[in-house]
């Protein structure tokens, strides 16, 4: 595994928030490197930061000390726009509670990133990625016509579809029963596999971050490597 | 993306459509676009029809006005610089057939005619002017008269024979000139009719056209000999006739017009302030994507811009359709057909839809760019931009406040009434605020609920000064325009007595005033003759009056025009003196007795000594007594008498009035009939005229608070909205902690209840200070209170409160009020 490339590498990071009594360290001192093709996830009770340092990982956030480097450029150094263009190209998402937009087929839904990168073939590719989650008969149906399992799945062909080189999942069976959850699990790490994808995910559920290769867990504004 | 920015936009747009901000935005927008185009439209035909004097409307390049025939060097010095001139002489008649009579505008011109723009006639004529012995007549004489082509009307003591329709005229005049319908004549038929003799009330023009260098030297050498009497008129100096009625009513329709703007503006803040905020998880969706903040904001600027071009499309197609329907409703009242609008005037309305969708649109739009996107992963995050984006309402609101005030056409009025509307806002906000909080204190004990309403009160009372501030107004405006159009006018008609004159017999020559005395009391008429001088107020104490006199004075109408000035023996009967002393009547002092208004508009007192230019000559006289005039009495009545001395010996005509029951009408064609060339004035007929425009003018005032109710109503609706989902986690909390649904619900409906019977109370007592101003200043009738104002409109506000609150309310159930408070935690 050292033999790969370090994709995103967390120097010293740090996170304070200001409160009404003074500030607050969210966590200090944050080192964590993470090389192509891993998969990890990152676990921790309510409250200990998850997403913040999800947030942080992804450069939607800056961080209050210490950088973030993706590819081995510091992401609080590029301009929105250049953020922007990485996210669209390298980095994707699938959240919670899926984000679909409700106007949009399955397939316009999926295509929407390929569309937002000007990429040609967009219509091509959703559907392609809808047949690999298994929805190729449901292109048509809009969100509301599908179940929440089923929308997660659209959500994770979007996620999967631009080819992403990172992909941050945060609670992705968080609004799903267990059953749908569990087959929700097996697409996504199987897609992640076989797309050889870098995956964070957050989670609080320990079965679930046992199907990662790393399980980072975050406490007291600190991180410790579970083996 | 370039490509997929409009199409999701419009997506986006098809989907949102459904939701409760977008549908009162595009209901408030509309209704603001259909009301401008119509308003815009129409107000460009009138005023190109009636009232701006361009080239073709003025019938040539210059023209000088005057009330006094238009001395020959005029005429000299045109030709002189090798201008085209022509004479038009234009006055007030009675023009005849058999029984029937109506009141025109005669127009004695001769070749060349126009000098500009063209006479249309059915059937076509050859020449743009009447053969000798014949007429042509608008439509409207024709029909009063029951007159066909080659029919003989009378004009004075001329028969004329009518050998066509009147379609189109250029030079139509000023004042009543363009309302009464025209009668077009021939110069040599002039002297036959004898209608005009000394002292007549006639306008003669002096129409000249030609290249323009000699046309501005004409100006040029022209303005400084020009007379008091006389007035230019030109392309150059191009100014629409201000103080005309109107011009004046048309001004007041849009500044009413205003109300419904302002509402339209602030309904859609509001619903795209609610947009904004509900499309941030969107908004971050996208960012996510990897969309650029730049492209996020023209994506909702794209939808903005469909949004508004369909309400542009739709508001402004209603405006037009609207404006064609005018012609039908405005009928009868105007002379001729108005012209086709400016194709500008039809893109004003819809450029004001985009104005205010893009504009209000703006800060919820830029605002989009900042959503951070981390708030799809964590519930809590909330956007902290909405301090930074008060800067961006402000230029917008400011921005938008500038293209209203563009519109409205009269800048300096409408800020005016933006400010004032702004700061009783404010008052009625404060006031209504503490009422509330009065009536809290008050039913804290006597209500179960009492203790949660105080609560609820000193909580909501932001939002209760804002919303009552608007709903003060908003009620007030509809209650000053509701009793306006009904009241003022029946009010106005009722101060004149049953027994008033209904004739005016005017420009009775010296010579036909034996016969007219002796026609009136062999019908046991009773009535009396007044002389009528013309002339100037040019002196006070032997100088210039100009310079003795303040700006505000120099305004006074009585500088600003001839005077019918009379001389008498007795004072008049229908006159109380009320101060000094009237003259003996043997008196050889030259003496003045003048009305009160004129007198203290002036600053005048008893003792000083008054100048007149009659027809050149000057005349003066002292005051020595002011009188009481009763301008209602429909007698003649004057500004200024002089005692005999003074004027007896100057030229001028006689005026009368007199009363003549439905049964002895006739009479009034038989004196005609003997003396045709008296202009008698039937003010019954006038005053349905008249009582046709107020008409006109209340049915729009009604048809803009139609528009201002139903924007109103959309206000109200989207405001109790955000006011009921402010309220929700409030709700859930007392619901988690045992109060009962029913309960929660009666706490909402009670202060919205409340709020609306104080709203309402507020408005009828501003509206009923606003119309008592306005009875006694502007319309000086006696004050009114209005009960069924205080009886209906507290309550019905209440009730409408309460009605629209109930139906936006979704009860809650106590799992959707944990989820609530989770969600806000």
């Amino acid at each position: 595994m050292t033999s790969r490339s370090v994709l995103l590498e967390a120097k010293q990071l740090g996170k304070q928030f200001k409160t009404g009594s003074g500030t607050l360290d969210l966590f200090v001192d944050l080192n964590l490197t993470i090389r192509a093709g891993e998969t990890i996830a990152i676990i921790g009770k309510s409250g200990a930061g998850k997403s913040t340092l999800l947030s942080l990982l992804a450069g939607l956030d800056t961080a209050t000390t210490g950088t973030v480097e993706f590819e081995g450029n510091a992401l609080e150094s590029l301009s929105d726009a250049e953020r922007a263009k990485l996210r669209a190209d390298k980095i994707s998402f699938i959240f919670q509670s899926f984000h679909l937009l409700p106007e949009l087929t399955a397939q316009d839904n999926v295509a929407l990133p390929l569309e937002i990168r000007q990429q040609p073939d967009a219509e091509s590719t959703a559907t392609k990625w809808l047949n690999n989650v298994g929805l190729g008969d449901r292109t048509d149906h809009y969100p509301s016509q599908l179940s929440g399992g089923e929308q997660q799945r659209v959500a994770i062909a979007r996620a999967f579809a631009g080819n992403p080189s990172l992909l941050f999942a945060d609670e992705p069976t968080g609004n799903l029963d267990e059953t749908t959850g569990q087959q929700i699990v097996e697409q996504l790490f199987s897609l992640n596999e076989q797309q050889g994808t870098t995956l964070i995910l957050i989670t609080h559920d320990l079965e679930l971050a046992k199907r990662c290769q790393r399980r980072i867990q975050l406490s007291n504004g600190a991180i410790e490597e579970l083996s | 993306m370039s490509s997929a920015i409009p199409r999701i936009a419009r997506r986006q747009l098809w989907v949102q459509l459904r939701t409760i901000e977008w549908r009162v935005l595009i209901l408030a927008a509309l209704l603001a676009v259909t009301l401008t185009s119509f308003l815009s439209i129409i107000s460009d035909r009138l005023e190109s029809g009636l009232l701006r004097e361009s080239a073709s409307v003025l019938g040539a390049d210059l023209v000088v006005r005057s009330s006094r025939p238009i001395s020959e060097d005029r005429t000299e010095m045109a030709e002189e610089l090798g201008l085209i001139t022509t004479q038009v002489i234009q006055f007030p008649t009675m023009v005849g057939a058999g029984d029937n009579l109506i009141l025109s505008s005669a127009k004695v011109i001769s070749t060349p005619y126009p000098l500009r723009g063209e006479v249309i006639t059915d059937p076509p004529m050859a020449t743009a002017v009447p053969e000798p012995g014949t007429a042509w007549a608008e439509a409207r004489i024709i029909d009063q008269l029951g007159l066909s082509i080659g029919d003989t009307l009378q004009f004075g003591y001329a028969d004329l024979v009518l050998t066509a329709v009147l379609k189109q005229s250029p030079d139509r005049g000023s004042g009543f000139n363009t309302l009464n319908p025209h009668l077009l004549v021939n110069q040599q038929d002039l002297k036959k009719s004898a209608v005009l003799g000394p002292g007549s009330r006639a306008e003669f023009r002096l129409l000249i056209s030609g290249e323009n260098d000699p046309l501005k030297t004409f100006e040029a050498r022209l303005k400084p000999t020009l007379e008091a009497h006389e007035r230019i008129l030109s392309l150059i100096n191009d100014q629409p006739v201000t103080g005309n009625a109107l011009a004046n009513g048309l001004s007041y329709v849009r500044l009413s017009s205003l109300t419904t703007l302002l509402l339209a503006s602030l309904t859609i803040l509001l619903a795209l302030r609610r947009f904004g905020n509900a499309q941030q998880s969107r908004s971050a969706l996208f960012l996510s994507m990897g969309l650029t903040p730049n492209a996020l904001v023209k994506l909702y600027f794209w939808q903005l811009g469909i949004a508004a071009s369909v309400i542009a499309a739709i508001g402004g197609t209603a405006g037009a359709l609207l404006a064609s329907l005018a012609d039908l409703w405005l009928s009868g009242l105007l002379p001729q057909a108005l012209p086709n609008a400016q194709w500008s005037s039809y893109l004003v309305g819809p450029a004001l839809g985009y104005a205010m969708l893009l504009l209000l649109g703006m800060p919820p739009a830029l605002e989009q760019a900042n959503v951070p996107v981390a708030q799809l992963l964590r519930s809590d995050q909330t956007n902290t931009t909405q301090k930074a984006s008060w800067g961006l309402y402000l230029i917008s609101l400011v921005l938008l406040s500038t293209v209203l005030l563009l519109f409205l056409a009269a800048p300096a009025a409408a800020a005016v009434l933006l400010v004032m509307l702004g700061i009783s806002g404010v008052l009625f906000g404060w006031l209504a605020q503490l009422i509330l909080n009065s009536l809290g204190r008050f039913l804290a004990n006597r209500l179960a609920l009492g203790r949660l309403l105080i609560m609820r009160l000193r909580q909501q009372r932001k939002w209760h000064r804002l919303q009552a501030g608007v709903m003060v107004l908003l009620l007030m405006l509809l209650s000053v325009i509701w009793v306006a159009r009904s009241d003022l006018v029946k009010e106005w008609q009722a101060q004149f007595p049953e027994d008033v004159p209904n004739y005016f017999l005017i420009n009775i020559q010296e010579w036909q005033k034996p016969g007219v005395d002796q026609f009136l009391a062999d019908r046991e008429i009773d009535t009396e003759l007044y002389p009528m001088i013309r002339g100037r107020l040019v002196d006070l104490n032997d100088a210039p009056i100009r310079p003795q006199l303040n700006e505000e004075q120099l305004k006074d109408n009585s500088l600003r025009r001839e005077l019918n000035l009379t001389w008498r023996k007795q004072p008049p009967v229908h006159n109380q003196i009320i101060q000094g002393e009237w003259w003996a009547p043997d008196s050889n002092e030259h003496q003045i007795s003048i009305e009160r208004d004129m007198l203290e508009d002036l600053g005048l007192k008893l003792g000083d000594k008054l100048g007149f230019d009659v027809g050149g000559q000057p005349v003066s006289g002292v005051i020595t007594s002011v009188r009481e005039v009763k301008w209602e009495s429909f007698q003649p009545n004057f500004y200024v008498i002089f005692s005999p001395a003074a004027l007896q010996s100057y030229p001028g005509t006689w005026i009368t009035s007199f009363k003549l029951p439905e049964d002895r009408k006739s009479q009034a064609n038989e004196l005609l009939r003997e003396f045709p060339s008296l202009t008698l004035i039937d003010i019954d007929q006038l005053m349905k005229q008249l009582a046709g425009w107020l008409e006109r003018l209340a049915e729009s005032s009604a048809f803009v608070l139609i528009m201002t109710l139903a924007t109103g109503l959309i206000l109200v609706t989207i405001t109790l909205l955000q006011a009921l989902e402010q309220r929700k986690t409030e709700v859930a909390l007392l619901q988690t902690l045992g109060a009962r649904a029913t309960e929660t619900k009666h706490l909402d409906l009670l202060e919205f209840g409340l709020l609306g019977l104080v709203c309402g109370s507020l408005a009828v007592f501003s509206a009923e200070i606003t119309l008592a101003a306005m009875n006694q200043f502007l319309l000086k009738i006696p004050l009114a209170v209005h009960w069924e104002l205080w009886l209906t409109l507290p309550i019905l506000a209440s009730v409408a409160f309460i009605g629209i609150a109930s139906l936006l309310r979704a009860p809650l159930k106590i799992e959707q009020c944990y989820a609530i408070l989770k969600s806000n935690g």
